[in-house]
């Protein structure tokens, strides 16, 4: 962290629609460093690394990159200055091979009398790969390359690309990059950023404060789209960067515990050695009326599978759901919501809402037949029910009318809620129901489970940290690998510590 | 937490509806031909206007399903064709059977159309291209010279051709067909699930919707409207040619997305089509009227068409435009 930012952006705004996701964010990144960026979901590092990319243009503030100011257009512009991402995703084309990907559309240099060489392709390729030590063959495609693989050729590709643009000192923007990798992986992934620091800056991006901690030199911390603080790595305490990210020492009754009820004594819904293989094995489970359970395991345990053969999006192989006492015919989706079972998927925006039409549209989608008088469905009587549940569910919107679209995420969270709760659900599945909610809206979102919980609608958690998991629970599933492998209580005020629960999850 | 405030307010400002760029064009083109040609807005004309505007917005209301729910029917060029040659064959050998036959044959062949997208799953741009072309060349093969309708048969084309108290029988029948669709598509059960579809077909899936009941009505619709249409014209032309259909695949779109109705599915509506059925004939027959050089017509519609996408579409919403 010597001398002079090589990229130093001050004073960043975006806004988009009904939400600021920069307010006013300063952000350098200095040669030869690993700079860890942390935040909740919906903090604005994502909108962040797009503006650094030149992906998304900033409304306001000034950016500086290698001494001058600029504004990119594109990212193409901004690996012409040395500055690239690896996405999430990925961005390297499967049915091409390694070599062809790392050179893909900057081929120009290879070329011999108007033909490409690909005698110096290969050369030049088999050299990349050896500095990020990928094993495999250049002319592999890269859909038959492991995930860890796939990455290291696009950071090869970054390094190269920034070289032929003579650029000194690239910045490597890496977001979470270690999502879909192994442990072992993931050990040679920032071994490799650590050499590669010598000549490069690296922007790592993680939900995983632990690596954040151990592996970058300094951590930038967002909150709401502003800037919280900046710790020098080595003196950083993980539950202290947890604070910083929530805003605030959390409060002694977040998940509203003092709410949390009995459940009651009648069956809602029974899984019966329920198995789907290469997913999950053969686990059965009820839940009671007013119950919330959550289920808990990491990526992979088949959590999240056996939540889709629950609402019938994915067929089990055997076993079978029954709601109330009758079986639910399985890969059927009309039949579970038919049978009073509501689902509250994790990316409301592509599952949950119709983007582009009203929230009373939205919210009356289940119970138009309800609506009817005289075979048709009535407009007043779609009036009445909208403005009734958006009372309910408090959802803020300056009218019935007001296209989804413009509402914000808890909103747009809210109005999901409200079409499943007009329908009269008997079981909810909530799927990561807090994921990219600001924090006033979480605990709207807590304060609507707790009452459904009271009104006797049993439902299935799965939440974005186990702390929620814990706060919501009464009774807790885990699972690992495709197994049931305990039950955990979670009475109010004598509820486990995520320490204890991790022990079981790994 | 002002500054979220401020930026909620800014969101909130509507959009100017898609629909009041079309009515806009459409007074627009009104004054601007009416200034042209006084005779434009003689009673004989518009009645000439209203006429050719029936047609585009029968088949129009179709095509709009589709589009709503999320596709696109190019079998209506050909399914017209055939319905007109087989309309006028029948009605030689039915008689008045030849009107319910033809917009069941409409049905089913939405209906194939329909099941060709939703169970065996191709896409209906290429689904109905191909049957499109397969419907015209049966109707070609069925006749492949234009059929006239024998004058002992002219009583049974009343129908569509007589008047009722100096108004004639195919506005009424499309101002009643008009009302269905309507109906339909704001008070139904199933014609409102047309816009969840369109608008999100997962989402719509996940909550239970049937997507494939759905989507073989709204190309269900389609056919019927484009039989009905077919069967309009063979009345007033007293006789099917196995052309016929050819210009309506386009102008059938073209009054759908004109009246603001978006391609991408789940905005628009009946109202929309009308709106952009009457835009198409104002210029088609404002042209004429104006002494526009019949060569340089389409040029004039084409760009036309552009521009009032260009109004009315919301291409805000989606990032790369196909």
């Amino acid at each position: 962290m010597s001398g002079s930012a090589v990229y130093a952006l001050t004073g960043i705004t975006k806004s988009y629609p009904g939400v600021v996701a920069l307010d006013g964010v300063d952000f350098s990144v200095f040669e030869n460093e690993i700079v860890g960026l942390v935040g909740e979901n919906g903090a604005g590092k994502s909108t962040l690394m797009k503006i650094l990319i030149g992906l998304v243009q900033p409304d306001g503030g000034t950016m500086i990159l290698r001494g001058s100011p600029v504004s990119l257009k594109d990212p193409a512009d901004a690996i012409r200055y040395g500055v690239g991402m690896v996405f999430q995703d990925g961005t390297l084309v499967p049915n091409l091979t390694i070599g062809e990907n790392l050179f893909l559309c900057h081929e120009n240099g290879f070329e011999k009398l108007g033909f490409l060489s690909s005698r110096a392709m290969r050369k030049a390729a088999q050299a990349l790969l050896r500095q990020v030590k990928v094993p495999d063959d250049v002319d592999t495609p890269v859909a038959e390359v492991a995930p860890a693989a796939r990455q290291m050729v696009e950071i090869a590709r970054l390094l190269w690309l920034s070289r032929l643009y003579q650029q000194r000192n690239p910045i490597l923007i890496l977001d979470e990059p270690t999502t879909v990798l192994t442990e072992g992986e993931r050990d040679t992934l920032f071994a490799i950023l650590n050499e590669i620091k010598r000549e490069a800056s690296i922007v790592l991006i993680s939900h995983r404060l632990q690596e954040i901690v151990e592996n970058s030199d300094r951590i930038v911390i967002l909150k709401d789209g502003r800037n919280v603080t900046e710790v020098a790595a080595a003196s950083a305490r993980i539950d202290q960067i947890e604070q910083e990210m929530v805003g605030h020492a959390f409060s002694a009754d977040r998940y509203r515990e003092e709410e949390q009820r009995e459940p009651g004594s009648r069956e809602v819904l029974r899984v019966d050695g329920l198995a789907k293989r290469g997913f999950f094995e053969p686990l059965s489970f009820v839940v009671r009326e007013g119950e919330i359970v959550s289920l808990v395991g990491l990526v992979g345990s088949g959590k999240e599978e056996v939540c889709r053969c629950l609402n019938g999006l994915s067929r089990a192989d055997e076993g079978s759901v029954s709601l109330g006492g009758r079986k639910l015919t399985p890969g059927s989706p009309g039949d579970a919501v038919a049978s009073g079972e509501g689902h509250i998927p994790i990316d409301r925006r592509s599952e949950g809402l119709a983007l582009g039409m009203s929230v009373a549209e939205n919210v009356n989608l289940l119970v138009l037949g309800r609506l009817r008088a005289g075979g048709l469905v009535s407009p007043s009587r779609e009036r009445k029910n909208a403005e009734q549940w958006i009372r309910e569910c408090r959802i803020k919107t300056p009218s019935a009318a007001t296209l989804c679209a413009n509402l914000s995420g808890g909103n747009q969270q809210k109005t999901v809620i409200a079409k499943w709760l007009s329908s009269r659900v008997k079981l909810l599945i909530l799927d990561h129901p807090t994921r990219g909610v600001d924090v006033g809206a979480k605990d709207d979102i807590y304060k609507l489970i707790r009452r459904l919980a009271q009104e006797g609608i049993a439902m299935v958690v799965m939440c974005d940290t186990l702390e929620e998991d814990l706060g919501l629970a009464n009774r807790m599933l885990v699972m690992k690998d495709g197994k049931l492998v305990d039950e955990v209580a979670c009475p109010p005020r004598r509820k486990p510590g995520p320490r204890d629960i991790i022990g079981l999850i790994v | 937490m002002e500054l979220n405030e401020r930026s909620r307010t800014r969101a909130r400002r509507m959009r100017t509806p898609a629909i009041l760029y079309a009515v806009g064009l459409l007074v627009a083109l009104v004054a601007f031909f009416s200034l042209g040609n006084r005779n434009f807005l003689s009673l004989y004309n518009l009645n000439t206007i209203a006429s050719y505007a029936a047609i585009l917005l029968v088949v129009g209301l179709g095509q709009m399903c589709t589009i709503l729910v999320g596709g696109i029917d190019l079998s209506v060029g050909g399914l017209m064709s055939f319905v007109a040659v087989v309309f006028i064959v029948s009605l030689k050998v039915v008689g008045y059977w030849a009107y319910p036959l033809c917009i069941l044959i409409g049905a089913a062949f939405g209906y194939l159309n329909g099941n060709l997208l939703t169970r065996i799953r191709i896409p209906s741009f290429i689904a109905t291209l191909g049957t499109g072309g397969i419907m015209t060349s049966l109707a070609l093969l069925v006749s492949p010279l234009p059929v006239d309708a024998p004058a002992a048969r002219y009583r049974m084309l009343q129908v569509v051709n007589g008047a009722f108290l100096g108004v004639g029988n195919l506005l009424v029948l499309t101002v009643l067909i008009f009302a269905v669709f309507f109906v339909i598509l704001r008070f139904t059960v199933i014609g409102k699930s047309i816009f969840y579809v369109g608008s999100n077909i997962t989402m719509s899936w996940m909550s239970g919707i049937d997507i494939v009941k759905t989507r073989n009505f709204a190309f269900i619709l389609s056919g019927v409207g484009a039989s009905l249409a077919a069967i309009f014209l063979a009345c007033g032309q007293f006789g099917g040619d196995p052309t016929l259909g050819r210009v309506y695949v386009l102008s059938s779109i073209a009054a759908v997305v004109v009246g603001g109705t978006a391609l991408t599915g789940g905005a628009g509506g009946p109202v929309n089509t009308l709106i952009g059925a009457f835009v198409l004939s104002v210029m088609e027959n404002g042209m004429n009227v104006i002494g526009v050089n019949a060569y340089f017509q389409q040029s004039i519609l084409g760009a036309v068409i552009v521009f009032s996408v260009f109004l009315t579409f919301d291409r805000s919403k989606i990032s790369t435009v196909k």
